[in-house]
């Protein structure tokens, strides 16, 4: 079955990989979406599914068949960082970085959605991705940053 | 060659209040001190984070991204209840399922791995494992293997009260508590009686877990007898050595990788069950094994912060002049552990002629504990700074008032002087930052359900680091730099600012230097990143290489340039002489073609002083008095580490130590049920972390300046310091809003509601 990830069909074997967690990294070999849980609470697999946001561990491979997906890989164009991810950079948004690649598909849905959050959305937004290292302060400077620089596509 | 330097010295030091004698090592040169006036260009700025690009790009590879030609899966079985016997198991129906490689179960892992017992004594506990050509496969074959599970259940204790009562089961053979640990100064009976004010209080502080978003994990390979692990560690060598010991092997034969991690926070300090449960079975299959736990796993059987039940008495004139400390602590450890317990923090936080502390661990059919992030500080100033808190509003003394009356300006603990300490600079900076206003004189709230509430807390915390940690600096043949060090970065930094000390130290640009970590077999020994001493312990050796390597350099310029040694010198990778000369390093090592230059450090031995960081924070709630629900509205933290080497980089771990305090503060708790023992909420949805909605605003900062007594760098340790008052500065501004205290961690809306009923 084909699933178009960062804008590449590929061929994934859903019954190798119930999850798209799974199938993205054992199968494609993306480390991008990482296995925080495997339960849907911490938003470290966090994805984007022709669009939406998603927890790629609770999504169901065999539900994805000519889906867009788009994982961190997919932000950047070759070794141009998206304006996202440079803010990341230039704020110190990335302690472990465990959870930045969910975080950074996060907020770009949230930009896309809302190009000038307010504080508090940016909060509630953002709260579906944990961040043990308490990255959280800088990553509403960065999300701030994008939004402020009025740079259309995060 | 003359060798007149004694390298290698017996010296007597005390560790956890033994005497012990220890070998140190004096380095062949030590740096003069860079102090406060000392002109630095690299280090006390913020270049970014060198690995960020890794990170947001999603290459940035941690263990669980490891995948080996031909790879298989491990997944452990754990005991499903708290104590008893393993009286059947069946592994040859999981053996038979199609995918699945191998099984172990009891007897089959050398004794030194202590894995697979047949005697349960917490839940959790690893029985048996199984390993599969596919994580799925080696799942569905744990299910199959815990179903045939039968364990002759014996009572347990879980509870520190269930575990002292006079009934209680039997958790360790040698018994269920320790002898107390009594340590005191002065005469605490003169204190009590000597006192006009007396407050008595019992805390309770609450089991908090790690739960580092990456799980403890391991990839195992061998090749012939050689033994390669990937693991998600603070300390590669302390892997290597536990795994050369269980499996008794030589170090030689065990190389350790850590490459990127997510987070440890004092949990992966050594080598775990899934280390050795992956290199067993490697081993007899002849392939690489990854063993990672999942998240049930890790929130179970990975370590925890343990609770703490603590009788706190506090004396005082009436002037605020303390006169008596007094702590009687038990601290449910779990089946195992270390002690490590609140009491160190009531004999050096004040000053206090009279100070008797007593702690007694008591064992619980629980996993066992690990340091978790300012390990035993944490749960002691809770105590001490809650107590210390209600001594201020007896007195009606503003707190900050108090503290500053009674600051220590000497450890009066080991009987010697501070290398550094401006807490009273701390107090002043925060004060001023925050708009403290003495709650004492502030109007009471207006009626409502919301109240506002101000408190505050302090901390201290031994960030000295200390021998042995070595490092070299190589050169290359085009005047870049290696920084080469076997440490670890657990997402604090270490490889910028171990960057940044060397390129400093060298003189040269920050963007030549490459800092390489994290590799057994290829870099020299450092320590574990483990009591905030990655800074101080590893900084001063990296300055060390660096400066050897810079005087090489600078010989081999002065003969190539036809120019006195003492001419020259360093700056922006050139070599630069008084009269105007300049020679890149890059031009330089051209004409030394393959000519190596490395340079050699070592971390020299500490000074007889103490060496801690210290600090306050200031903290505002608003507590809903008909919910109980509290919200921290802003903290602000000031902290004194000596110099710091990268201020973007401290601000961000400032931020994380808070944030994990105020998780610790308000809803951080593992359930155990009483009953069976197990961990009721053994995932991230039940034990409940902060959000980005839980965070209210931070002003975080370090006061400016160095601390050249504590190490020729100037910096100490600032990883743990954060955490420490975050949660006696949330009760106390709680306690300032409602007029009751709760002194039960977290501060759940049931107990505030419970202290307000009363
Ligand atoms: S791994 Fe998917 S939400 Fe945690
Ligand atoms: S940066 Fe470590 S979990 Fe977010």
């Amino acid at each position: 079955m084909l699933i178009t990830i960062n804008g590449s069909p590929r061929q994934v074997d859903p019954s190798r990989s119930p999850t798209l967690l799974a199938a993205l990294r054992d199968q494609l070999g993306l480390t991008g979406p990482k296995l925080g849980c495997d339960h849907g609470e911490c938003g470290a697999c966090t994805v984007r599914l022709d669009g939406d946001l998603v927890y790629a561990c609770l999504t169901l491979t065999a539900a994805c068949e000519n889906a867009q997906v788009q994982t961190v890989e997919g932000l950047a164009e070759g070794n141009t960082l998206a304006p996202l991810q440079q803010a990341f950079i230039t704020h110190d948004a990335a302690q472990c970085g465990y959870c930045t690649p969910g975080q950074l598909l996060a907020a770009a849905a949230l930009l896309e959605r809302n190009p000038h959050p307010t504080d508090a959305e940016i909060r509630t937004a953002m709260s579906g991705n944990l961040c043990r290292c308490g990255t959280y302060p800088k990553i509403i400077n960065a999300i701030r940053a994008v939004s402020d620089a009025g740079t259309a596509a995060p | 060659m003359s060798r007149e330097r004694t390298r290698f010295v017996q010296t007597t030091v005390e560790v956890e209040g033994r005497t012990e004698t220890r070998v140190v090592e004096v380095p062949a040169f030590e740096p003069a001190p860079w102090t406060a006036d000392t002109p630095l260009s690299i280090v006390g700025t913020s270049p970014l984070r060198v690995d960020a690009f890794e990170k947001v790009t999603g290459r940035a590879r941690y263990t669980a991204d490891i995948v080996r030609p031909g790879m298989l899966y491990a997944v452990i079985v754990r005991a499903p209840r708290a104590k008893g016997t393993l009286t059947a198991i069946d592994l040859e129906t999981a053996r038979s399922l199609p995918g699945v490689r191998a099984v172990m179960g009891i007897g089959d892992a050398p004794a030194g791995t202590r894995l697979f017992k047949r005697e349960v004594s917490y839940a959790g506990q690893p029985l048996a494992a199984v390993c599969a050509e596919s994580l799925d496969t080696a799942e569905r074959a744990a299910r199959v293997i815990a179903a045939s599970l039968v364990i002759e259940a014996a009572p347990h204790a879980v509870t520190v009260d269930d575990a002292i009562a006079p009934d209680a089961p039997q958790v360790r053979k040698a018994g269920n508590t320790t002898e107390p640990d009594i340590v005191q100064r002065g005469d605490v009976a003169r204190g009590l009686a000597e006192a006009e004010v007396t407050i008595t209080r019992e805390y309770r502080t609450q089991v908090a877990l790690h739960s580092a978003l990456e799980t403890h994990g391991a990839v195992c390979e061998w090749n012939d007898d050689q033994l390669t692990v990937w693991e998600s560690t603070q300390g590669i060598f302390r892997v290597r050595s536990d795994v050369a010991k269980a499996l008794g092997l030589p170090q030689a034969k065990v190389r350790v990788i850590k490459d990127y991690m997510g987070g440890g926070f004092g949990a992966k300090n050594g080598a775990g069950a899934h280390t050795y449960t992956a290199a067993l079975f490697a081993r007899t299959l002849g392939a690489p094994v990854r063993c990672v736990n999942d998240r049930r796993a890790e929130q179970t059987d990975s370590g925890n912060r343990p609770a703490t039940v603590q009788k706190v008495t506090i004396a005082a004139r009436k002037d605020g002049t303390l006169t008596a400390l007094v702590l009687d602590a038990r601290i449910p450890l779990g089946i195992s552990g270390w002690e490590g317990g609140p009491a160190q923090i009531f004999h050096e936080m004040y000053a206090c002629p009279n100070v008797r502390t007593s702690e007694t661990c008591v064992y619980i059919n629980a996993s066992g504990m690990q340091a978790f992030r300012g390990p035993g500080y944490v749960e002691g100033a809770f105590a001490l700074e809650g107590a210390m808190n209600a001594l201020a509003r007896a007195l009606q003394m503003d707190p900050v008032v108090l503290r500053l009356k009674n600051l220590a300006t000497r450890d009066e603990r080991a009987d010697r002087e501070f290398s550094g300490n401006r807490l009273d600079e701390c107090y002043a900076e925060g004060m001023r930052r925050f708009s403290w206003h003495s709650p004492v004189s502030r109007l009471p709230s207006p009626v409502s359900r919301l109240k506002r509430g101000y408190g505050v807390a302090a901390q201290t915390w031994p960030t000295g680091g200390g021998p042995p940690s070595y490092a070299h600096v190589r050169i290359n043949s085009d005047g870049s730099v290696d920084v080469l060090a076997g440490t670890q970065d657990l997402g604090t930094g270490s490889r910028t600012i171990l960057a940044q000390i060397a390129a400093e130290a060298l003189g040269a640009r920050f963007d030549t230097v490459r800092a390489v970590i994290g590799d057994t077999e290829r870099l020299p020994y450092t320590g574990n990143s483990w009591g905030s001493m990655t800074t101080p312990s590893v900084g001063p050796a990296v300055r060390m290489a660096a400066e050897d390597a810079k005087m090489q350099l600078l010989e081999a310029a002065a003969q190539m340039m036809g120019l006195p040694l003492v001419v020259l010198s360093t700056r922006d990778s050139h070599i630069v002489s008084t009269d105007g000369a300049s020679l890149s390093f890059g031009d330089l090592c051209r004409q030394l073609g393959n000519i190596q230059i490395v340079g050699r450090g070592s971390r020299g031995p500490n000074p007889e002083l103490a060496v801690v960081t210290v600090g306050a924070q200031f903290a505002e709630v608003e507590v809903d008095a008909e919910t109980g629900v509290v919200r921290v509205v802003r903290v602000v933290a000031v902290h004194d580490a000596g110099r710091i080497i990268n201020p973007a980089l401290a601000e961000s771990q400032l931020h994380g130590g808070i944030i994990q305090g105020i998780g610790y503060a308000l809803f951080e708790e593992r359930h155990i049920d009483r009953a069976r023992g197990v961990t009721l909420n053994a995932n991230l949805h039940d034990y409940m972390i902060p959000t980005m909605a839980d965070i209210p605003a931070i002003d975080a900062s370090f006061l400016d300046g160095a601390d050249p007594a504590a190490n020729h760098v100037g910096a100490r340790g600032i990883a743990e310091p954060p955490i420490i008052p975050t949660a006696p500065a949330i009760a106390a501004a709680v306690a300032d809003a409602l007029g009751v205290e709760v002194c039960a961690l977290p501060l759940t809306p049931w107990r505030v509601l419970g202290a307000l009923a009363e």
